[in-house]
């Protein structure tokens, strides 16, 4: 129940909604005029809107011709807005106007009709500048082509200006229109012919769809700069470029073909061919085709004589900074004065400024930077970097002076840096140089022709003599003497090495030869310690051991022990006169039990001999 | 025999070896002299000649390129004054006259000087060819001492210290002679000889120029490309400058 309810109050309100709308559609139609902007430079295209609310129907005005200014339709849109269950529409119709020349315009009001009724727009005022100055100029005229009906492509040649002067950069638009439905591919861009000038790079700034003549076409826009090379009066263009577009194939016999949807207005409009109706019903083919614009005249005027001297060709309208650093520097310092150049001109032909007074300055040649602001290089900052160095004392940088000539003007204009102060310690103080104004073509003051109190050095005295030898450039370890020379450091590094190869083998046999030694003195140990021994067994042994003791305690005298006698081993050993003795009766006892036939008798050795031999043998210690 | 008349002929070759090199040596001596001669009577294009033809034979000394360069100086030609002082220097660094003229030359020609790096101003005390051979040194008793720690039985801890000590020693003396032989001041160094040079940004006498070059004014060549060199500038800029406008001061 409560649902049915809601759905009768929504159907309710859209009833009144609707109704209301239509009261809004019958409220008395009103129009307005308006322009995107009131100031304008040649070359600028403004948007002028048309406007039209409460009115369904209109037929709003094809042409609007006013000398001076080129007006196409470009598009229609409608906007509907529903505010307190009102809806209110109204329609736009948009056009771009093309300033061709400088001047205060006044579109008139154009007459729109409303079924059986006439409004009218307001009257509009729009004031068009010289494009170069920003000023309005008298000078400036038509240059655009207009493009004519019925094309499929076009390419027009905007020039702003129909008089510049030599040298003088002036900026040019070419506009190259395709038909979206020819599906347009550019194979050449475009490109200005014409003689006595010089044109820039062509840059492509954008790409825009836009209703001409009650056709829409795609227009491709290509920014450049021309600047005469010459005086006189010259045609710039034709433009030529090429594209391949895509054409209806022609059929091959006459006969009746339906109006193309596009084609409102029965032109030659190829795309009320039935294939662009129907594209699988027949084949298009890509065709090559020339765009060509129609030239300007283009009349260039010499630039006026009495030039000043620091003009080096720029002309345009430019500002100049300058800065130097440091402030404080010794006499013959280098100080960095930095001049930058901002504005709008040929800036290949904007040289460094100059020094109006160069007297106690040593100077060095400028080096340059160039920054763009635009497209073609008209618009930008050029930084101009200039060492120079004070010869002398000074209170202040040299004044700076750059010259161009102003189109807009149409005159000479010298822009000059403020002085910069500085402090140079270290020399003579030089008089105050004159102020600026006066400088140029007046005489040089007495004062400063004096001469610089820096006295130049003198070089020193020649030299006589000469080495034995030539010298060489080459550094010593590129040299082949010094390669040849480290083989005496590698041959005695050989050597060096042999030599430690051979010590160590030599250690490895003496190691041995004391390896067995220890080996037999603890072997013979081990018997002399057993009381099954016969005396003469004993006493050999025990000779045996003191020898072989002998000759490890010698270390590096290498003695053999069998060369070992009772006073070499009691040196060995640093006997005392009663361990010699004794050390003296075992070497005989055991000699006389070796070579005597005394080892027949007494077939055992008592406890304490041995115990003394013991003794003896083992307190032996080197 | 046949032994004995080898002998006498290889013993004839070298005296006349000798006998000719004396002679030449003879020869320079006396075009030096007469060089001399004409740079003091003022004469100096002239002494110019003469010492440039002594330099083309490749009699080269300090004291030929000193007075080469002031014969040019009072020529004016401060590029060339310049690069033959330089190339004294080159061949001795401490040459007092060379490096006393050479400032006057440079305060003339308000000449431009490359910057050294840091490491390079602080190996300056000692020339290449003193690292070479300290290096060489190092290298060798280094060798020694790792030999003698690797054949011996014991190790000694002084020998370990010596040999890491001369492998340091080693390593900075290759260090400084890499640094000093590719720095601001070596092999790559050139002297600007032509008046109102430019250094560009490209191969192109209309392309921008990065520096305006006083002649006597340092550069390092860092490649070549036809008739025009890339190089480092002072104040750590590099351009292309044409080939011609300077000279090399290492021949």
């Amino acid at each position: 129940m409560y649902r049915v309810r809601l759905s009768a109050i929504v159907l309710l309100a859209a009833l009144i909604a609707f109704a209301g709308s239509d009261a809004a559609f019958a409220d008395s139609p009103s129009v307005t005029a308006v322009l995107s902007n009131s100031e304008a430079a040649i070359g600028e295209t403004v948007q002028l809107q048309i406007k039209l609310s409460g009115a369904r129907d209109a037929r709003p005005p094809e042409n609007i011709s006013v000398d001076g200014l080129e007006i196409h339709a470009t598009g229609t849109s409608r906007q509907f807005e529903m505010r307190n269950f009102t809806t209110t529409s109204s329609v736009t119709y948009n056009y771009t106007i093309l300033p061709l020349k400088a001047g205060r315009f006044t579109i008139p009001p154009q007459t729109i009709r409303v079924g059986s009724q006439l409004l009218r727009t307001p009257e509009l005022r729009l004031n068009v500048a010289d494009s170069a100055a920003g000023s309005s100029s008298s000078g400036a005229g038509q240059n655009a082509q207009s493009v004519g009906t019925g094309k499929l492509i076009f390419a027009e040649l905007v020039v702003p200006k129909k008089s510049a002067y030599v040298g003088e950069i002036v900026p040019v638009q070419i506009r190259l229109g395709f038909d979206p439905r020819a599906r347009p591919r550019l194979i050449e861009p475009p490109e200005i012919t014409g003689q006595g000038f010089t044109a820039q790079k062509l840059q492509e700034s954008g790409e825009n769809s836009e209703t001409i003549s009650a056709r829409t076409y795609e227009v491709v826009t290509f920014k450049t700069a021309i600047a005469a090379a010459r005086a006189g009066k010259f045609e710039v263009g034709p433009v030529k470029a090429k594209a391949q577009v895509l054409m209806p194939r022609r059929p091959s016999s006459p006969r009746s073909r339906s109006r193309s949807p596009f084609d409102l207005f029965n032109q030659d409009d190829p795309f009320s061919d039935p294939f662009f109706s129907n594209p699988f019903g027949q084949l298009a083919e890509r065709r090559e085709v020339e765009i060509n614009s129609e030239p300007v005249a283009f009349e260039v005027k010499p630039l006026p004589q009495k030039a000043p001297p620091s003009f080096s060709g720029a002309i345009g309208n430019f500002t100049m900074a300058t800065e130097a650093k440091p402030n404080s520097v010794q006499v013959g310092d280098p100080i960095t004065v930095t001049a930058t150049i901002t504005g709008r001109g040929n800036f290949d032909r904007v040289n460094a400024p100059v020094l109006e007074d160069e007297q106690g300055w040593h100077k060095y040649p400028p080096s340059s930077k160039f920054k763009q602001d635009d497209d073609v290089g008209i618009s930008g900052t050029k930084t101009f970097e200039m060492v120079i160095s004070p010869n002398e004392k000074k209170q202040n940088v040299p004044v700076m002076a750059f010259s161009y000539f102003d189109p807009v003007k149409e005159q000479y204009v010298t822009l000059r840096s403020e002085p910069i102060a500085i402090t140079v310690q270290g020399g003579a103080a030089t008089t105050p140089s004159a102020p600026v104004a006066e400088r140029p073509g007046s005489p040089a003051p007495a004062t400063a022709a004096a001469p610089a109190t820096t006295k130049p050095q003198d070089i020193l005295y020649q030299l006589t003599e000469r080495p034995k030898a030539a010298q060489s450039f080459a550094p010593l370890y590129a040299r082949q003497a010094f390669w040849t020379a480290q083989l005496i450091p590698l041959l005695a590094l050989i050597g060096f090495i042999g030599w430690k190869i051979r010590q160590a083998r030599i250690d490895n046999r003496e190691a041995r030869r004391i390896a067995a030694l220890q080996h037999e003195a603890a072997e013979l140990m081990r018997k002399l310690h057993r009381s099954d021994a016969s005396p003469r067994e004993y006493f050999a042994e025990a000779s045996r051991v003191v020898r072989v003791k002998a000759a490890l305690a010698a270390g590096g005298r290498r003695i053999d022990p069998n060369m070992v006698d009772v006073d070499t081993a009691a040196d060995t050993f640093r006997l005392n006169g009663d361990s010699r003795e004794r050390l003296r009766r075992l070497f005989e006892q055991s000699d006389e039990l070796q070579y005597s036939g005394a080892h027949n008798g007494s077939g055992k050795i008592s406890p304490e001999n041995r115990r003394d031999v013991l003794e003896l043998i083992e307190n032996l210690r080197a | 025999m046949n032994l004995g008349k080898n002998s006498s002929a290889n013993y004839i070759i070298v005296l006349c070896c000798a006998l000719f090199a004396s002679a030449a040596f003879a020869q320079s001596d006396a075009e030096f002299a007469k060089a001399n001669q004409e740079y003091a009577q003022g004469h100096f294009k002239e002494a110019i000649s003469g010492y440039e033809a002594l330099v083309r034979a490749g009699q080269w000394s300090a004291n030929l390129f000193y007075d080469l360069g002031n014969a040019y100086f009072r020529t004016g030609d401060f590029g060339h004054a310049i690069l033959n002082y330089e190339r004294a220097l080159a061949l001795e660094r401490h040459h007092p006259e060379a490096t006393a003229n050479l400032q006057i030359a440079r305060d003339e020609a308000r000449a431009l000087e490359m910057q050294q790096s840091a490491p390079e101003r602080y190996l300056r005390f000692a020339s290449v060819n003193q690292y070479s051979i300290a290096a060489a040194v190092a290298f060798w008793l280094g060798v020694f001492c790792i030999v003698r720690l690797l054949l011996a039985r014991r190790r000694s801890t002084a020998t370990i210290l010596l040999s890491v000590f001369l492998v340091f020693v080693f390593a900075v003396g290759t260090l400084a002679i890499y640094e000093l032989d590719h720095g601001s001041k070596g092999r790559g160094l050139a002297i600007v000889t032509d008046k109102e040079v430019q250094a560009r940004l490209a191969t192109a006498d209309t392309a921008n120029s990065v520096l305006a070059l006083p002649p006597g004014s340092e550069v390092k060549i860092l490649s070549t490309r036809g008739d025009w060199v890339y190089a480092a500038l002072p104040n750590s800029l590099r351009g292309w400058i044409p080939a011609k406008s300077a000279e090399q001061v290492r021949l």
